[in-house]
């Protein structure tokens, strides 16, 4: 009961910490715009090179540009979202090499939470309404069948892809405590996994599928979700109830990634570095 | 008399990775690469009373802050036991980050964009205090530290010296039992490290808090430390006051000699034990070890050299000490 | 010279300290390069793997490898050594040095480059090869004339990297040149599809800049799709432009400095 406490308390103060930064932030205006106009614009390119993609062919493994907006929108949301609670985790590494990571082992709070406002930011707004644009002109233009669990189930989506997000985000952070060096591979799941969860699934080789499906469950946050959207048949053969899993898909994912960030404090408290 | 900090046997060794020279080494440094273990801190062992200042000294490098990493429950030592206002800090770093203040002069711990009031509030609830003891601390470390004319500035903004105060204020809202700190002096100027000093030993005499500090600078010492502890290569090679350390470490001496006329000297004093420094005119002055001679030793050897007048001996400076400590 | 050419020795020498970096670099790009190709793949698909655009799907697939492949090589982000020395306010005696600053950086960047086309390029197109049917150069020339191009791409983005930096004699935060950057580039320079794919309005603006002479002249010489000359020449154009652009804005970013007094 003394640790449901102490996470209460914690995330209180951890939320006090996020808004009186952001409110500081906001002070040096010019700055704190120009950021989030530039991450509005850095992902644009992709967007624009899909449009025009779809200028010369006809279609996408079946699917229409809509349907392929949809899942970008569904991909950049809760990338971003995740992005943006993650902020402070992912400078973890450079605190290490700073050094100054250790304060956040003298003080009674979570760690994580300690290192999740350790660097607070609005930058990745940008990216986030460039998402919900996306996501918005998906929703609009997608031939979808609108119904009660349709809508009821989007939030849940957007809820767990964003978890999923944050805890993918934090396995950079966990590599770090072994090797400064090749963090540059966790790369290939975050930012390749958000890319490919903007694209249906069933166009990728086989490999990368189970990847990006069991290993890390980002084709159960975006792709899933959107065959249900859609009432698509899935043609990779998974039963129907794989639109729903993302909830605990999500959560596993959570827990395990719970579990290494565990291990990565164990490791940093027998090394120091 | 309590114990508050206790280190037995404490040890930390690291697996460092070794660099190759050269481009065949660099090459090699793809496919395999080569280790060694570094003890940093070899089986350390101290006892440090509530209410104690203790001076914690050595060169870089020495497992000063190791040693203080594997008290905060920063690190978790390779052997050996400590306990820390009753806790084992490694296993219990929660429940002792309550009881403790950290102190790192170089790295803040405030937050760098907001104001030091708002870095003090959030603070007051990191560690849950309650309103009216915050109220009550927060008055007495503005007044001693006199923060009130920084205290809406953000933190980024503020001199090295009034960042050190409002960093040494943050340490203390929760009533610490033990208060570690590193370097708290380090880049300030002499009004400032003299402000700090008094504000330490007024919190120890009146508050009865334990400090265990780290510093280069002797002026600390000799201001807060009746006791301190040199720590060298990993051993402690001292524990007690400064008196003490000097008949420890610096072993020889210096006599000043005036004769009646200026003496002719010949290379016997050496082969004595005798080490000549200079000579003007009538006044000789000769180092000697403390272990090997005595004064009336020394003395005698030198009326061969014709009569004389007046005499001296010198002790080395504690400061001359503390250099030879940390260029070691 | 002979300062020059030993900072690009011990530049090139310090890349293979870097283990764990590499291998991780090759496998984010070999993640990126499967992604992208198979994306290509699924869209000619729906044209009966036609010709689209005047490139066929091997040729893009090609393309899509060679691009990751020299993504380390021409190094396109992550670089801001000027911007930090410029806040630091070392450049002011950096610039006093007896060397030329410019030369001093690009000889230290092209043996990073080389290093890095051995160590991240041929194992990434070695990786793509085995997955994918990628096309050889289109002759012996056409390669000799990649490589060459190659080098040069590297010079023309190291003179884009350099700009970028100096902005930050006029900007305090470079997170927004990055990003603006980042997206220019990925935009312009072929890097997420050959330029032929997008508009034509775009196509125009993209051949009056420089971005395509980093990615697209590459590709198209090792393609066989433009006269080799035709393209190191476009090349040796912007590398003189961008270099007098670049000694020009470094004096005026050094007047301003004389004007502030540092």
């Amino acid at each position: 009961m003394d640790k449901v406490a102490d996470f209460r308390n914690d995330l209180a103060v951890a939320l006090r910490i996020a808004l009186l930064r952001i409110r500081g932030q906001m002070q040096y205006r010019a700055s704190f715009w120009m950021q989030i106009v530039g991450n509005f614009f850095v992902n644009i390119a992709e967007v624009l090179v899909t449009w025009s993609l779809f200028q010369h062919f006809d279609n996408l493994g079946g699917w229409s540009l809509e349907e392929v907006i949809l899942l970008h929108g569904l991909a950049m949301v809760t990338f971003s979202l995740g992005d943006t609670l993650s902020n402070g985790v992912q400078s973890v590494p450079q605190m290490i090499r700073e050094g100054t990571f250790d304060r956040n082992l003298v003080r009674p709070m979570s760690v994580y939470l300690q290192s999740v406002v350790s660097e607070v930011s609005a930058r990745h707004f940008g990216h986030l309404t460039q998402g919900v644009l996306l996501l918005g002109i998906g929703l609009a233009t997608a031939p979808i069948e609108w119904s009660v669990g349709r809508i009821a189930y989007l939030p849940v989506i957007i809820l767990s892809g964003t978890a999923f997000f944050t805890a993918l985000f934090t396995v950079e952070a966990i590599f770090a405590f072994w090797t400064v060096n090749g963090v540059e591979a966790v790369n290939a799941f975050t930012y390749g996994g958000s890319d490919l969860g903007q694209y249906p699934l069933h166009i990728f080789r086989r490999g990368l599928r189970l990847i990006f499906l069991w290993l890390v469950p980002i084709g159960f946050m975006t792709y899933y979700p959107a065959l249900y959207l859609l009432d698509r048949a899935d043609p990779l053969g998974l039963p129907r109830a794989a639109s729903f899993v993302a909830p605990l898909a999500a959560l596993l994912f959570c827990l395990v990634i719970r579990f290494g960030w565990r291990a990565a404090l164990r490791r940093y408290t027998s090394t120091g570095s | 008399m309590t114990t508050q900090i206790q280190a037995r046997d404490l040890s930390k060794r690291f697996e460092r990775h070794t660099r190759r020279a050269g481009m065949v080494g660099a090459m090699r440094g793809l496919f395999d690469r080569a280790s060694e273990t570094v003890t940093a801190v070899d089986a350390v062992s101290f006892d440090v009373a509530r209410g104690e200042i203790v001076g914690y000294i050595g060169p870089n490098g020495a497992g000063k802050s190791t040693t203080i990493k594997m008290l905060t429950g920063v690190l978790t030592p390779s052997s050996g036991e400590a306990t820390v206002a009753g806790f084992t800090p490694w296993s219990e770093r929660r429940k002792l980050a309550q009881q403790i203040g950290v102190v790192f002069g170089q790295r803040t711990q405030l937050w760098w964009d907001l104001p030091l009031i708002e870095s003090l509030e959030l603070l007051q609830h990191v560690y849950r205090v309650p309103e009216q003891r915050f109220r009550e601390n927060f008055t007495m470390a503005a007044e001693l530290l006199e923060l009130g004319s920084f205290l809406n500035t953000p933190v980024r903004q503020l001199s090295l010296g009034q960042r050190m105060r409002g960093d040494l204020a943050a340490a203390l809202l929760h009533d610490p039992q033990v208060l570690y700190l590193d370097e708290p002096t380090i880049g300030l100027d002499l009004v400032a490290k003299t402000n700090i000093r008094e504000f330490l030993a007024h919190l120890n005499r009146e508050a009865g808090v334990t400090i265990l500090l780290t510093t280069h600078d002797l002026a600390d010492i000799e201001r807060l430390c009746k006791r301190i502890i040199v720590i060298d290569h990993g051993h402690i090679v001292h524990d007690g006051d400064l008196a003490r350390l000097r008949d420890k470490i610096a072993t020889e001496r210096t006599m000043t000699v005036d004769f009646d006329d200026p003496p002719t000297l010949d290379d016997q004093l050496e082969t004595r034990g005798m080490r000549l420094l200079d000579q003007t005119g009538q006044r000789v002055r000769v180092a000697f070890e403390r272990s090997r001679l005595t004064a009336p030793d020394v003395l005698t050897a030198l009326t061969e050299y014709g009569s004389i007048r007046d005499m001296s001996i010198e002790e080395p400076s504690i400061e001359s000490i503390i250099q030879h400590i940390y260029k070691a | 010279m002979r300062l020059y050419l030993e900072l690009a020795r011990t530049s090139f020498q310090q890349q293979f300290a870097y283990r764990a970096a590499t291998l991780a670099g090759l496998f984010t790009n070999s993640i990126f390069g499967v992604m992208i190709a198979s994306i290509f793949i699924a869209f000619y698909r729906s044209q009966g793997n036609d010709t689209v655009a005047s490139w066929t799907p091997d040729q893009t697939v090609t393309l899509i490898w060679i691009n990751q492949s020299l993504l380390m090589t021409v190094f396109i982000w992550g670089w801001w050594e000027v911007t930090r020395s410029i806040q630091s306010g070392a450049i002011v005696s950096e610039l006093l040095k007896p060397f030329d600053y410019f030369s001093y950086w690009l000889s230290r960047d092209l043996g990073r480059a080389v290093a890095h086309f051995l160590l991240r390029g041929i194992p990434t197109f070695t990786v793509g090869a085995i997955f994918f049917d990628l096309l050889r150069p289109a002759g012996v020339a056409a390669a000799f004339g990649f490589l060459g191009s190659v080098t040069l791409a590297v010079m023309i983005s190291f003179c884009l990297r350099f700009l970028s930096n100096l902005a930050g004699f006029w900007v305090l935060d470079h997170r927004g040149v990055s990003m603006m950057y980042v997206a220019i580039f990925n935009f312009f320079s072929g890097m997420l599809a050959p330029l032929d794919f997008l508009p034509d309005t775009v196509q125009t603006i993209a051949r009056f800049l420089p971005f395509q002479a980093v990615l697209m002249v590459p590709n198209e010489i090792y393609l066989g799709r433009m006269p080799i000359w035709q393209g190191l020449g476009v090349q040796a154009i912007w590398i003189v432009l961008l270099t007098l652009l670049v000694k020009r804005i470094l004096r005026a970013g050094e007047q301003k400095l004389v004007v502030q007094g540092g």
